[in-house]
């Protein structure tokens, strides 16, 4: 047990020492570790961002069934409207049904007007001439055949089925590139990095392969070898990671700003995605660290 | 000899591995052993053919032989750095190609090296170096610090203890590296052109280093093209040529004729 222990203390302080006494190589490790990382996460942001947008447009996908006026009923559902806005709640397609009456209608309309600055001028109209509705949101915006068929299929209740057909596999064809292309490139931007670091471990093992030498020929056996490097390829991820995060914290307030103003349209909300790009780039440091150490050591050690 | 002594009595050996009879009389147990021992290297080159060597306990032996005669190949088998194509390399007993491989540290702990280019590290002093012999077997600290002690005075560098390799003459770094060699008290040390990089003064320094670790029990196989101090000690002398031993006996470098 205690010669575990000072095999510990022993890796520990000598993956330190190696750290100081190579602080050429220390710091250029570090520095590519930060880069990659910072790269790594800025394609995970770009990603994440882009996919936020992407299921925010796909949300304001929804299906409008216009409905008769119904005399005498203004503003209100009909029995048969209630019974048409559970069957289409009940679809498993559907994710949720909501009944804007004519009223809400009128309301909607008069804040857009407001909103552009045009004249209001539905106070001179003798009765509101906007119909109610059913907007249907759906959990994939793909499968829309069944919901339009069922409200088709009421014509007594339903108007009109304003035709969203055409809309939504245009924008799910671009949105689905978008997502495969964002993850492909995060992949491939995964793997670049992935290679980058391991070799910038593998030049720092290198430049140290006569004192790997001398640990053999006195008789060092491979752990003893080994763990100091994982140690310090561990430490310089870590401190890759640590500066990484750091500069992102730093940045990306204006960033978010800036992007918000950019794509007004899109809420690209960067504090979400925090707690997982935490752990992508201090888990991405720590094992490459460790993995490009270990595999640099490996073809040093004992035949 | 002022010295204090470092190494166990030659009396009482320690066994080299593990697992060798320790209670076989000396004599009977040679340090090493080499049986029919070829190497050929995986393009081809024959380095060793067909050696047989024999080094008693307490023995110091001279290897000699033109460069590519197959002097560092035997002593690579030796640490097992190497394995031979055929025949058997014996270390106190026990061959060397049943030693599996990570029983290989231990082993190398229990045979001192030396190299032309002493192989210090130019990064820490003369004492860490020492040092590191041990830290890197797990060595508890307490017992560190008095091994490299002894090991220092036994060279003579306890004054330099301190100082960084680069700052030291080529004779004292040698004596770092054999300081190194010592520390884990080998039984063997083998030594691969020590005097290589030395003047003729130096070199014998670090000669009369060696044959004073010899008589406190050491048995030292020293690779060296040095002919004058071979010739002048008039000890074994193992000569190679073209991977095969061409004479082995008590005399000069070359054959007294």
């Amino acid at each position: 047990m205690a010669g575990f222990f000072r095999f510990v203390a022993f890796s520990v302080t000598h993956g330190l020492q190696g750290l100081r006494r190579n602080g050429l190589m220390t710091i250029a490790a570090t520095a590519t570790m930060l880069l990659m990382l910072l790269l790594l996460a800025g394609f995970w942001l770009v990603q994440a961002g882009l996919a936020a947008g992407v299921s925010y447009v796909e949300q304001k996908v929804e299906i409008v069934a216009d409905l008769h006026d119904v005399p005498g009923a203004e503003g209100a559902l009909t029995v048969e409207a209630v019974a048409l806005e559970a069957d289409v709640a009940a679809l498993p397609t559907v994710r949720t049904v909501d009944f804007v009456s004519k009223d809400e209608a009128l309301a909607q309309f008069r804040e857009r007007l407001r909103e552009r600055g045009q004249v209001d001028l539905t106070g001179y109209l003798d009765r509101n001439p906007l119909p109610a509705s059913l907007e249907v949101k759906l959990v994939d915006p793909r499968n829309y055949d069944q919901v339009v068929q069922l409200l088709q299929n009421h014509s007594r209740v339903v108007d009109d089925v304003v035709q969203v057909q055409q809309l939504v596999s245009e924008l799910t064809t671009v949105t689905g590139v978008l997502r495969t292309g964002g993850i492909v490139l995060l992949v491939l931007v995964g793997f670049v990095v992935l290679f980058i670091i391991v070799n910038t471990i593998r030049l720092a093992v290198v430049a140290r392969r006569e004192e790997i030498e001398i640990m053999r020929l006195v008789g060092a056996s491979d752990a003893f070898i080994r763990w100091p490097f994982i140690f310090e390829g561990a430490f310089v991820g870590l401190l890759g990671a640590a500066a990484a995060l750091a500069i992102i914290a730093l940045v990306s307030g204006p960033v978010s700003d800036f992007m918000y103003g950019f794509f007004r349209v899109l809420p690209i909300e960067l504090g979400s995605l925090q707690s997982d790009m935490v752990l992508l780039v201090v888990g991405t440091g720590f094992g490459v660290g460790v993995l490009g150490s270990w595999l640099s050591v490996r073809s040093y050690l004992t035949k | 000899m002022t010295t204090p002594t470092i190494l166990r009595p030659a009396a009482a050996p320690e066994p080299l591995v593990d697992g060798a009879s320790p209670s076989a009389p000396a004599e009977a147990r040679p340090v090493v052993s080499l049986r029919g021992v070829r190497k050929v290297y995986p393009n081809g080159k024959a380095a060793l053919d067909d050696v047989d060597l024999t080094l008693g306990e307490g023995e110091f032996v001279f290897l000699v032989g033109p460069s590519g005669a197959g002097k560092t190949t035997l002593l690579k088998l030796l640490i097992r750095d190497e394995r031979p194509t055929s025949g058997e390399v014996i270390l106190d007993g026990r061959n060397l190609a049943r030693v599996p491989r990570r029983k290989v540290p231990e082993l190398r702990r229990k045979i001192g090296i030396v190299f032309q280019d002493y192989k210090l590290l130019p990064t820490r002093t003369v004492r860490e170096n020492v040092a590191f012999a041990l830290e890197v077997t797990g060595t508890p600290r307490r017992q560190i610090r008095p091994a490299v002690d002894r090991a220092l005075a036994v060279v003579g560098l306890a004054a330099q203890a301190d100082q960084l390799p680069t700052t030291l003459s080529g004779g004292e770094q040698q004596r770092t590296a054999i300081a190194r060699a010592l520390v884990h008290e080998p039984r063997l040390i083998i030594a691969d052109e020590p005097t290589g990089n030395l003047d003729p003064l130096i070199s014998w320094e670090i000669i009369q280093l060696l044959l004073r670790i010899n008589e406190l029990g050491v048995t030292i196989l020293m690779a060296t093209h040095n002919a004058s101090v071979v010739t002048a000690l008039r000890r074994r002398v193992v000569a190679l040529e073209e991977g095969r031993v061409v004479r082995d006996e008590v005399g000069g470098y070359h054959r007294d004729d």
